[in-house]
């Protein structure tokens, strides 16, 4: 009796989640399918291609592969990168200093601002004549740089501007370092141990998890990246700032190649998911959960 | 001897904090300067780190310039709906996910943390097909809806969350004649506040910068959100900067406050059940 | 008691007279359009304007906050949710639409109103021998300067007849005199820092309609007359472009180009840098006069360089009617409207746009109607008006000509404005990749 009540329960309540993966989810994932083998520009009818699509994409499209390259050049910069900081930021901001909740709002000021705003705040301050970074640096006596002008720099400005708005990683990493038991803690303060010592044998060992975690959203935040090339530079110069997420955009609403545009989002999709398996598998080595004894 | 050992790490970490202070506070601080400033001086040479003659008429032709405050009115809207949405529909599902033993939990639990990997990209355009089929192109639909039928991030923290709390609790309310909707509501509820906070505040923030959705179901500028309304005053003819610096500090605003206040308890919401499960 | 009945029966008859007008046509119409929030002012001035004048039809705007792709786009998404406008602008892949019948086919229109001369003829945009799109007015090419900055570094001021204008090494030498380093220095003389310019000569926009009276100037082109062929690769195509971008990397007289695919927001706005003396000639199009006309300072105008001959643009984003609008005829009465100098002289009066009525730019009486005003200053009539008589519209028939220009030759072109290749290098790659891309198919 139990038992069945339970079953109904449970689907009852998960019915929206249920529905949301169907209506949401499957259905768009099918349509994707679907839509992909089509040559489809919204104004004429689609055109059934087959795998036409796929083929053009790995053998002709250089674009193709030029966007995979700044994609991957952009994850692998900026998620190592964006871990440190934040983890460096999370222990900084875990500390008994006064004010601490003020310091709290103020390094997680830069995910408040709405993406339009930081976007055009960076533009100004990469601008090669008037932003505040090359004013700096001539104040110092340094060449300026041609943040977002050069093709070889492009990306690494990005990179430096995503490390402003590390605030939500920073949140989650500070939320995991309170989580950690106060008397393991002590403990190892006790022996003698400075922050190394702890960092090695308590807080990388508990907080493994929450880096595991932040480690896989910010490969597939770093794999989706596009607002802000869309609006700083649009793919420029010369392409090499066109992430994978642009490219698709463009040839979807700029060239009207819906069809492509699919196929180029499935591969994305699998893209996605066996670099998430790789960074799931390769956890059992490195990721403690509780409850397992060392 | 105490005070001695501890003054070089507390000296660091002040240090530390102040350089983090000004590398983050700083182009805010840059963006409410050329808030007060007007446009011909902003990109003056050298710059001027505060105008002698603060422009705190740019506050206000925002607001003329653009329809700001009916931008104001349509976002809260939006964010108003996506609270509700979020909150009946992820307390729901997680409620269920982790404290009723049903076959396919599993399942559909694995099923919901799959579509974190989902690429935004891949669902996109079918989506945008779909609520043309439906009807609900530019109106508010499209943006607020979907927030009714879950969202994976939020129901795995709280199902991280809920899985916490003891069952003795439930099993008491069971003696007691209590069903699953009592537990949830007079039981789980109140216990998960700081949980909820979080997903409050994350919808909040997420809804009020959220600008593809915007982008590409509002057509009639009477429905624009703060988003789109910023980007506006950067057209391609014309780039309003002074306005948009005041815009944006006016549109952050409200999150500074709300974060400011909230934290605590959004970070003890993160903190406990943990996101190691 | 007559007096009542009389009182009552003009009341009676008021308030049927009014239900009649109620029940009368209350027509909606929705316009679609882009711009800054000047133009959208002034777009809604003409809209509001309209509905008093045609009482009965109710006209929303659709302010667009982007243009160019984006609009493009959405213009598709919104064909395919049928949610079009009635009318509005259009822009780039306009003939991909008319060939498949999204347009309104406004030739019975025009003819039964005998509009088509009295417009510039390029006004009517045609697919197979029906009219499906206006351009909206007639935009131009314009050199821009700030005379104070002129007159305090003792450059001479340039002549503003576009049949003697100055050439493009008078204005180069004009720019080189303008352009002062930190110390003081100009380019070419010893200790001259190019990382530390505190005034450019010259910033030219490059985006590609800019590009074009430069190229023409010089005797090259784009594409054949027949669309069949990109000429880009040729001498006098190569010459334009290198010369364009040695202001840059030889002349210095400028600052990076706006770099192709870039939105105009990652560069100062130059029409504040003209007026801050930052920059001190600015070329773009004559649509700035509308934001020049509201800042305060001595606005210059002078005629474009020649290199071989003279050459002048005519562009416009084109007006059409959607032709699933349930409305035909009040939304052409719209787009008559729009049309109109007369009706929407504010639009004109201000600088944002040229007349395309040819009696505008002929006749005393009109031409002062919109350029006797400050927005259009001294030097307008010979170097901009009067050029329009030698205007070339831009390739716009050309069949897949966003897609070739964005993929192939824009890319080409980032690298040659930053210097790391010259013009000749990148054209020649770029016009090769087009003839390899298949697609070169013609004119629509």
């Amino acid at each position: 009796m139990t038992f069945r009540k339970d079953s109904l329960w449970g689907w009852v309540f998960c019915l929206p989640l249920v529905l949301g993966l169907s209506i949401w989810v499957a259905f768009p994932l099918g349509v994707a399918v679907v839509m992909s083998l089509f040559k489809w520009n919204m104004i004429s009818p689609a055109q059934f291609i087959g795998l036409g699509n796929y083929v053009f994409m790995f053998f002709a499209d250089h674009l193709f592969w030029q966007s995979l390259s700044v994609m991957a050049l952009y994850t692998v910069l900026s998620v190592p990168l964006q871990l440190v900081l934040a983890f460096g930021l999370a222990l900084l901001l875990n500390t008994k200093v006064r004010g601490m909740g003020v310091f709290r709002t103020i390094f997680y000021l830069p995910s408040l601002i709405p993406t339009v705003v930081s976007t055009a705040l960076w533009l100004w301050l990469f601008n090669p004549q008037y932003g505040f970074f090359n004013l700096i640096l001539d104040a110092v006596g340094l060449p300026a740089v041609d943040w977002l002008t050069s093709p070889d720099m492009v990306i690494s400005s990005l990179v430096l501007m995503s490390l402003w708005s590390v605030g939500n990683i920073v949140i989650i990493f500070l939320a995991g370092l309170q989580g950690i038991p106060k008397e393991l803690e002590e403990a190892t303060e006790v022996d003698g141990g400075n922050l190394w010592h702890r960092l090695r044998h308590v807080i990388f060992p508990f907080m493994s998890p929450v880096i595991f975690y932040n480690l896989v959203m910010g490969v597939i935040a770093g794999l989706q990246i596009f607002t802000q090339p869309y609006i700083m530079t649009n793919g420029g110069p010369a392409n090499s700032s066109l992430t994978y997420v642009l490219h698709l955009y463009k040839q979807a609403f700029q060239f009207s190649k819906m069809g492509y545009a699919n196929a180029l989002a499935l591969v994305l999709l699998i893209v996605t998911v066996i670099l998430s398996l790789i960074v799931f598998k390769s956890s059992d080595k490195w990721v403690y959960y509780d409850g397992d004894k060392k | 001897m105490r005070p001695n050992r501890k003054t070089l790490p507390r000296l660091l970490t002040y240090l530390a904090l102040l350089l983090g202070t000004v590398a983050f506070l700083g182009p805010f601080l840059w963006q409410i300067r050329s808030s007060f400033m007007a446009l011909a001086d902003i990109f003056g040479y050298p710059p001027v780190w505060w105008p002698k003659d603060p422009q705190w008429q740019n506050y206000v032709d925002v607001f003329n310039i653009i329809p700001f405050a009916t931008y104001y009115l349509n976002t809260v809207l939006i964010v108003l709906w996506n609270i509700a949405g979020s909150l009946i529909s992820n307390i729901c599902i997680a409620f269920a996910l982790a404290r009723i033993p049903f076959r396919g939990r599993k399942t559909l639990f694995a099923l919901s943390i799959g579509t974190l990997m989902l690429p935004a990209a891949v669902t996109m355009i079918p989506t945008y097909i779909e609520w043309s089929w439906l009807g609900g192109l530019n109106s508010f639909l499209p943006l607020t809806v979907p927030s009714f039928f879950g969202n994976a991030f939020f129901i795995f923290l709280l199902v991280q969350f809920f899985r916490a709390i003891p069952r003795e609790y439930d099993e008491a309310a069971f003696v007691d004649g209590a069903g699953y909707p009592q537990i949830l509501l007079k039981l789980i509820v109140p216990m998960a506040q700081p949980a909820i906070a979080v997903v409050v505040i994350f919808t909040f923030l997420n809804t009020w910068n959220d600008f593809m959705g915007p982008l590409l179901y509002l057509n009639d500028s009477k429905l624009f959100t703060l988003a789109l309304g910023l980007k506006s005053l950067l057209s391609s003819y014309n780039s309003y900067w002074h306005l948009l610096m005041a815009g944006a500090t006016l549109v952050a605003l409200p999150l500074i406050v709300v974060f400011f206040f909230a934290q605590k308890s959004f970070i003890e919401g993160l903190t406990a059940g943990g996101i190691k499960g | 008691m007559k007096k009542g009945f009389a009182v009552a029966a003009a009341l009676i008859l008021q308030v049927c007279l009014a239900v009649a007008g109620l029940s009368a046509e209350n027509t909606k119409l929705t316009f679609m359009f882009w711009g800054s929030p000047a133009e959208d002012q002034a777009i809604r001035k003409a809209l509001k304007d309209f509905e008093a004048a045609n009482p009965g039809i109710t006209v929303t705007p659709l302010y667009a906050v982007y243009s160019g792709a984006e609009y493009d786009a959405k213009m598709k998404a919104m064909s395919e949710s049928d949610t079009l406008p009635d009318v509005g602008y259009f822009g780039g892949s306009f003939y991909d639409y008319a060939s498949n019948d999204f347009f309104l086919d406004m030739t019975p229109y025009v003819e039964k109103e005998g509009l088509k001369k009295d417009y510039l003829p390029q006004t009517w945009l045609t697919y197979k021998d029906k009219i499906y799109g206006a351009y909206t007015a007639a935009e131009s090419q314009v050199v821009y300067y700030n005379k104070k900055t002129l007159q305090d570094a003792g450059v001479a001021l340039p002549p503003t007849d576009y049949k003697k204008a100055w050439t493009w090494d008078q204005y180069v030498a004009a720019w080189t005199k303008l352009t002062i380093d930190k110390g003081g220095k100009h380019p070419g003389e010893a200790g001259f820092d190019p990382k530390k310019i505190v005034r450019f000569g010259v910033f030219h926009e490059t985006w590609d309609q800019m590009l074009f009276p430069v190229v023409w100037s010089n005797g090259g082109d784009i594409f054949s007359e027949d669309g069949k062929q990109i000429l880009i690769d040729s001498p006098e195509t190569i010459q334009a472009i290198q010369r364009l971008a040695d202001l840059k990397n030889k002349n210095m007289v400028m600052s990076a180009p706006g770099l192709t695919e870039y939105n105009s927001t990652s560069k100062a706005d130059p029409k504040v840098l003209l007026q801050n003396g930052q920059i001190g000639f600015y070329v773009s199009g004559q649509w700035e006069l509308l934001d020049f006309a509201g800042m305060k300072f001595p606005l210059g105008i002078g005629a474009l360089p020649i290199q071989k001959k003279p050459a002048q643009l005519y562009v416009s984003g084109i007006n059409v009617i959607f032709k699933k609008t349930k409305n035909p005829d009040a939304a052409w009465k719209l787009q008559k409207w729009m049309m109109t100098p007369d009706k929407t002289l504010d639009l004109y009066a201000r600088g944002l746009w040229m007349p395309t009525k040819s009696s505008w730019y002929t006749d005393k009486a009109d031409l002062a109607k919109w350029t006797d005003n400050a927005a259009h200053p001294a030097g307008f009539k010979e170097a901009v008006l009067d050029s329009m008589t030698i205007s070339r519209v831009a390739p716009a028939r050309i069949k897949n000509y966003s897609q070739i220009w964005s993929e192939f030759v824009n890319p080409e072109l980032d690298l040659i404005w930053l210097g790391k290749q010259s013009a000749e290098v990148g054209l020649k790659k770029a016009a090769d990749k087009v003839r390899k891309s298949g697609l070169l198919q013609g004119l629509w």
